[in-house]
């Protein structure tokens, strides 16, 4: 038991009430659902079994980790519930179950409650999960060979492979309007732009997240798309391409956005987003990887305590 | 909500999504269609994506399948991985494979060439006859 007589002031954010911080979570799961029944739809039983082991999982570890650290039980406050629905959103949907499972032990453990649990976790929680994975599984979201079994109507080759395979020329089949519906393949949940960007919004005027972050990291990833474009257009996609594939809506919306891994001024957001969103290009465009917004926003996750001491300067002078 | 509340509704929500998803991944799992798709060949040089289907289909490139699954001639018991003929590592042998049909060392082996040199002999045989499809590496073989 904590002694009750010590008042402890820890570092922000601060845990007001814990009903607040539910309602928060489980706006976001709301938010969420349209771009992952998009994904079910698309994807069928495979798609649903990802979600339901993920969810579930994430929040089942987080019960054990409690009990094991004899901690109050915290999955109530939905956020082991939003981590788990996170992850799930960015696997391909024939995910094998050892990797969902071990995803979201992962996210839990090393993303969350060695940090002392919700609001002590200096990275999204998630991020840090699919990041180990992909370093330690890279086949496993290999999009293209993942969904060799499934047909569309639309061409089933991973954007962002067959642009960084084949250059920009192999990517012309794919219009901004059609990827905003989804026309792409892709994890479950980030495929569906539309459904994305109408989550996102609801949230930011719920006030769940701040659109400052939203909005310059996507303007980020813009104008970094839109420079490399225009000085090699044969090589480097246009940035409406780069705003709707892979992962940058979802992204921005709800991985860039989180609460204690983000800064909460406002020339520090402002910084926070636009490096992310100018990371994930130079990522795609000239880095290794197929996708950026990982390790981009990790990146920034670590620079968040940093640029959170661009604080305004007080009025008046000490003398 | 009271504390309590919520944490029922976390272990219903919980339990319920738990066997929905065993269920998922055990009961209602999806077969391997009985032709592929898109096949992924990973060998060491890259993967390479091949669109089974849509060469094989009419609607696409309308290749008939014994051209490519072609021994025994026009015979379903061709439908089958090449590397069961064509073994991985050694050049010109026998495999096992053959004497499902054939008498031990009755056969001359010397015409079937290795797993790898009979894919690129037939693929990239067939794209530079019809003057269609990849024949470069690097449009195959991805990294
Ligand atoms: C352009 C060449 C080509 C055509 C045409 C083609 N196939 Fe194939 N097929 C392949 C290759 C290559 C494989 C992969 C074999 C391997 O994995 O070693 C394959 C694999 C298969 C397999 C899976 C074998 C297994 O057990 O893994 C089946 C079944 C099959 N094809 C059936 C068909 C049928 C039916 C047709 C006609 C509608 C057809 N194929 C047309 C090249 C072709
Ligand atoms: C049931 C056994 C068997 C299977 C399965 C098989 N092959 Fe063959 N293949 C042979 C034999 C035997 C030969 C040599 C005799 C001949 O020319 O037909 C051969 C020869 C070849 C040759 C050289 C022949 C020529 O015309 O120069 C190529 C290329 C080839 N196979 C490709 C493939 C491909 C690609 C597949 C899979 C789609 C495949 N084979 C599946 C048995 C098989
Ligand atoms: C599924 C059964 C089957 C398998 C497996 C099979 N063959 Fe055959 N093979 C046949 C049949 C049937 C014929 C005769 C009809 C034809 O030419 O397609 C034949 C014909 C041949 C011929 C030509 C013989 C001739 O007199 O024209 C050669 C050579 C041959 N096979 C070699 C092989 C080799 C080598 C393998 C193993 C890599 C093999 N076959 C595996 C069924 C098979
Ligand atoms: C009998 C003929 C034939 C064979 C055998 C064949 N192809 Fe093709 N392939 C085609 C044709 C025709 C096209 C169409 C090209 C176009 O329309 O531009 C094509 C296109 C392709 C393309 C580019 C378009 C696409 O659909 O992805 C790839 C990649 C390809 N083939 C891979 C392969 C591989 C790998 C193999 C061997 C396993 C193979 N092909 C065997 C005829 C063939
Ligand atoms: C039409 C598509 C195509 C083209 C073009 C092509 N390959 Fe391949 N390659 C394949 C396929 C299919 C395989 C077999 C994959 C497997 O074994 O599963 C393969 C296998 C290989 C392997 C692996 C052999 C092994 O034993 O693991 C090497 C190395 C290779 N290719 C090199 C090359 C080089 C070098 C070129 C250019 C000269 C080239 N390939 C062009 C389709 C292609």
């Amino acid at each position: 038991m904590p002694d009750s007589k010590k008042f402890i002031v820890s570092h922000a954010p601060f845990w007001h009430d814990g009903s607040h911080i539910t309602t928060r979570n489980y706006h976001t799961l709301l938010a969420a659902l349209p771009a992952v029944i998009f994904g079910m739809i698309q994807y069928g039983m495979p798609a649903v079994g990802v979600v339901s082991l993920a969810v579930s999982s994430a929040m089942i570890w987080e019960y054990l980790l409690n009990r094991i650290t004899r901690q109050p039980v915290t999955i109530g406050d939905g956020n082991a519930a939003l981590i788990g629905l996170l992850f799930a959103m960015l696997l391909p949907a024939t995910s094998p179950w050892w990797m969902v499972i071990t995803g979201t032990l992962v996210a839990i453990l090393v993303g969350k409650e060695i940090y002392g649990g919700i609001g002590g976790n200096p990275f999204h929680p998630t991020l840090v999960a699919v990041a180990i994975l992909m370093l330690s599984w890279k086949d496993l979201f290999d999009f293209d060979a993942a969904l060799v079994d499934y047909e569309f109507d639309f061409a089933v080759a991973y954007p962002l492979a067959a642009l960084k395979h084949f250059g920009a020329w192999a990517v012309e089949g794919f219009t901004p309007g059609g990827l905003l519906m989804g026309n792409q393949i892709g994890g479950i949940g980030s495929t569906f732009g539309l459904g994305i960007v109408a989550g996102g919004i609801y949230l930011a005027l719920r006030g769940i997240i701040r659109w400052e972050i939203s909005v310059s990291f996507l303007a980020g990833v813009f104008i970094t798309a839109l420079i490399f474009n225009l000085a090699d257009g044969a090589r480097y996609a246009g940035p409406l391409f780069h705003l709707f594939t892979g992962y940058t809506l979802i992204g921005a919306f709800f991985f860039a956005t989180e609460d204690s891994s983000s800064p909460v001024n406002f020339i520090p957001m402002l910084i926070y987003g636009a490096g992310g969103g100018i990371l994930t290009v130079l990522i795609r465009n000239i880095g290794v990887y197929l996708d950026g917004v990982v390790f981009a926003l990790l990146i920034m996750n670590i620079a968040n305590p940093l640029l959170d001491k661009l604080r305004p300067k007080a009025l008046g002078k000490v003398i | 909500m009271t504390a309590k509340n919520e944490l029922q509704l976390a272990y219903g929500i919980a339990i319920v999504l738990l066997i929905i998803g065993i269920l998922s991944f055990t009961a209602f799992s999806a077969k391997p269609p009985e032709e592929p798709v898109r096949i992924m060949f990973k060998p060491t040089a890259g993967k390479v994506l091949f669109t089974h289907k849509t060469h094989a289909e009419l609607g696409g490139y309308g290749i008939d399948c014994y051209t490519c699954h072609h021994h025994p001639e026009y015979d379903e018991s061709a439908l089958r991985p090449c590397g069961d003929c064509h073994s991985q590592t050694q050049e010109r042998t026998e495999p096992n494979t053959c004497r499902e049909c054939h008498e031990e060392g009755e056969l001359e082996t010397e015409n079937t060439p290795k797993r790898s040199d009979a894919f690129h002999d037939q693929c990239i045989g067939c794209h530079k006859e019809n003057d269609a499809g990849p024949i470069e590496c690097s449009e195959c073989h991805v990294l």
